[in-house]
């Protein structure tokens, strides 16, 4: 749930729950009561809004996450601060999601923490968006001003190349056009909320492509060196030829292991051990794969996104997936920010908040794909003082 | 979702963490196993994680009010499972007749968080691997999969670190703090039923319907409640799990008593 501070992610998420009948009856007396006692009428944030400086200070701190049963099966909702100072909390919550759902207040449409989630959502190759236009109850459910609030984000949408299906008239406080379609928009003939969901496209399948199994670690079993991980992509049977990057080497799957028994063949995203018919220097960090064109190599081209200023003659500290070591910026070609305001032209370090596309060079090599290729090989996080201070996507 | 492949997602998933926290700390390591539904599949997956081969400890706080069948359930399978099995206690306290009549609050401080903090200490433990989910209560929601606790056992839940893509987390503890792994937070209670069925796993019999109340929680006999149910199986559990309205912790005395005392006493180390 990206948005504005106070644009309603968290009331809305609450609001869902209760009319899909998601909720404990424990967790609404609850609510009722926290409530009362702050003077509030039935106050659906709190039902994400755990921590007592949440309830206090009328504001979401830290990512959270609700199940609600609707549609399908169901889904996790992740709450996110909309408050710009809490930028690590709001990716951490957005970087778990498969879509998106963009919460504005009608009144004010395009505020800057709406642009700097919008450009948080982009920048980690969210696609499917769905706009919710929310305190429409506010207007009067006009249906100028939600043309006029519409027209607005989707002009901003169409200037950085987004797209989305969806704009959706709503109240969360008082639940129009969330769990059902609303007689006071009789002029919106799209859906509501949660049929909106039910078109979302889940996981994409990861059981297609190549196969790709990067070493978490090494443990002995019997005698010989069994090599643990999850797989990304693909599937491996036994005997199955295989590449060894980035060291380069040639090996073949004489064993799949799991807790009791060998198997013929495993499929992502399964975590199994695998025994190598060579298997000398392959250690945490190594990729198993089937793919002879995995290449490896020091220099990254990558767009990242600061959470902490980075000083270009930093060491970094390097993570895709098990492969990590030190590295640094060689070089920045562009800088832009997730906010709204202008980059001055002299920068000379990065700051929280801006995008740059850089060259990062690495000690060691490491073997990555593109984000669109594989993204579990195509993103990475750099750290600094033990700390993630920028993500990263490979373009 | 609700199929099998949907539960080898959740498994795989656990199994990465509890792989990585092992990679990080070796026998720093500790699991936390309480003989509940959700500590007793983690100690599966720690199982599964290491092929049946397990190099790490495992530990049951015992503030000696718990249910009986607990005791028995520990140790059948911590001899049939070959688990290294450190039990630990805060026996002054106990001697100082400190109980839950008293003060629930003092109670769960001194028995559990205490006991830990004891045992942490005496083998250096660095890391703590337990069994929450995020959808047993809202501030447990709002965990990390690998979170910080400093030298107090304080949760700085106003400012926890970034993780990316459930996958890049800041593995580093403070020094004298610890690191709690949470491998299982995206598992629902429905999940933890299925999964049970699936590999078979035992369960105590108090989760399962006698005289029309079963628990749906289990730890110290007196602060906990039955709810109304008749689900006496597996099968009927998941399905009354399906329509429930009713929190699963709603009968932990604990959680209710002040307000925020869930969130009071996290940040002071419980689980």
């Amino acid at each position: 749930m990206a948005g504005e501070v106070d644009s309603g992610k968290s009331t809305l998420i609450g609001r869902l729950l209760y009319d899909t009948g998601s909720l404990h009856k424990t967790a609404m007396d609850e609510v009722s009561q926290a409530s009362r006692l702050s003077g509030n009428i039935l106050e659906f944030a709190y039902l994400l809004d755990g921590l007592e400086e949440e309830r206090r200070g009328q504001l979401t701190i830290d990512t959270t996450q609700a199940f609600c049963r609707c549609a399908k099966s169901g889904f996790w909702f992740i709450d996110v601060p909309g408050h710009a100072e809490l930028l690590k909390n709001m990716l951490c919550g957005s970087s778990y999601s498969q879509a998106a759902i963009l919460v504005t207040d009608a009144t004010k449409p395009l505020e800057d923490g709406t642009i700097r989630h919008i450009n948080v959502l982009k920048f980690l190759g969210i696609e499917q968006i769905i706009v919710v236009l929310n305190k429409l109850d506010i207007l009067g459910f006009s249906k100028d001003a939600f043309e006029s609030a519409k027209s607005e984000i989707s002009a901003f949408f169409d200037s950085i190349g987004i797209k989305t299906e969806y704009f959706i008239p709503v109240s969360a406080r008082q639940g129009d056009n969330l769990a059902s379609k609303s007689a006071k928009t009789f002029w919106y003939k799209g859906p509501c909320l949660i049929s909106a969901l039910s078109s979302l496209e889940g996981n994409k399948a990861g059981k297609k492509g190549g196969f790709y199994f990067p070493v978490q670690d090494v443990y002995v079993r019997k005698g010989k060196p069994v090599f643990m991980g999850t797989i990304l992509s693909g599937q491996i049977r036994k005997n199955d030829p295989v590449y060894i990057s980035p060291a380069g080497k040639r090996d073949k799957i004489r064993a799949i292991k799991v807790f009791g028994k060998n198997k013929l063949s495993a499929m992502a995203p399964e975590s199994i051990g695998l025994e190598l018919a060579g298997g000398e220097g392959v250690r945490r960090g190594q990729i198993i794969s089937s793919d002879a064109g995995l290449s490896s190599g020091i220099e990254i081209a990558a767009k990242i996104l600061c959470v902490r200023p980075i000083n270009l003659q930093d060491k970094l500290f390097f993570s895709c997936v098990t492969q990590q070591g030190i590295c640094s910026i060689k070089q920045v070609n562009k800088f832009s920010s997730i906010s709204s305001g202008a980059i001055p032209d002299n920068k000379v370090c990065l700051d929280k908040e801006d995008v740059a596309e850089v060259l990062i060079v690495m000690q060691e090599p490491v073997s990555v794909k593109k984000f669109n290729q594989l993204e579990a090989l195509g993103r990475f996080v750099l750290k600094k003082d033990r700390e993630i201070v920028a993500a990263g996507i490979i373009n | 979702m609700e199929g099998s492949a949907y539960l080898d997602e959740l498994e795989s998933k656990s199994i990465n963490i509890i792989r990585e926290a092992y990679w990080q700390y070796k026998e720093k390591l500790a699991v936390l196993w309480s003989m509940g539904k959700d500590s007793t599949a983690l100690v599966h997956l720690v199982r599964k994680a290491f092929l049946g081969e397990v190099p790490v400890s495992f530990i049951h706080i015992d503030t000696t009010f718990k249910f009986s069948q607990i005791y028995a359930f520990r140790d059948k399978y911590a001899k049939e499972w070959g688990i290294n099995l450190i039990i630990v206690k805060n026996s002054a306290a106990l001697a100082r007749g400190i109980s839950p009549d008293k003060d629930r609050f003092n109670c769960c401080d001194s028995l559990k968080t205490v006991a830990l903090k004891t045992a942490i200490d005496k083998f250096g433990f660095k890391v703590l691997l337990l069994a929450i989910r995020r959808d047993e209560h809202l501030i447990r929601a709002k965990e990390r999969y690998f979170s910080q606790r400093d030298k107090e056992f304080k949760w700085d839940y106003n400012d926890q670190p970034l993780e990316m893509w459930a996958q890049y987390y800041k593995t580093e503890h403070e020094e004298g703090g610890h690191l709690r792994v949470h491998p299982m937070l995206h598992w629902r209670e429905i999940d933890i039923w299925k999964y049970i069925k699936r590999e078979k796993l035992p369960v105590i019999d108090l989760y399962f319907a006698k005289n029309n109340k079963r628990y749906r929680s289990i730890g110290c006999q007196c602060c906990c409640s039955p709810v109304e149910s008749s689900a006496d199986s597996i099968d009927k559990i998941i399905r009354e799990l399906e329509v429930s309205r009713v929190a699963e912790r709603s009968g932990r005395a604990q959680d209710k008593e002040k307000e925020y005392m869930m969130q009071k006493l996290r940040s002071l180390g419980y689980m």
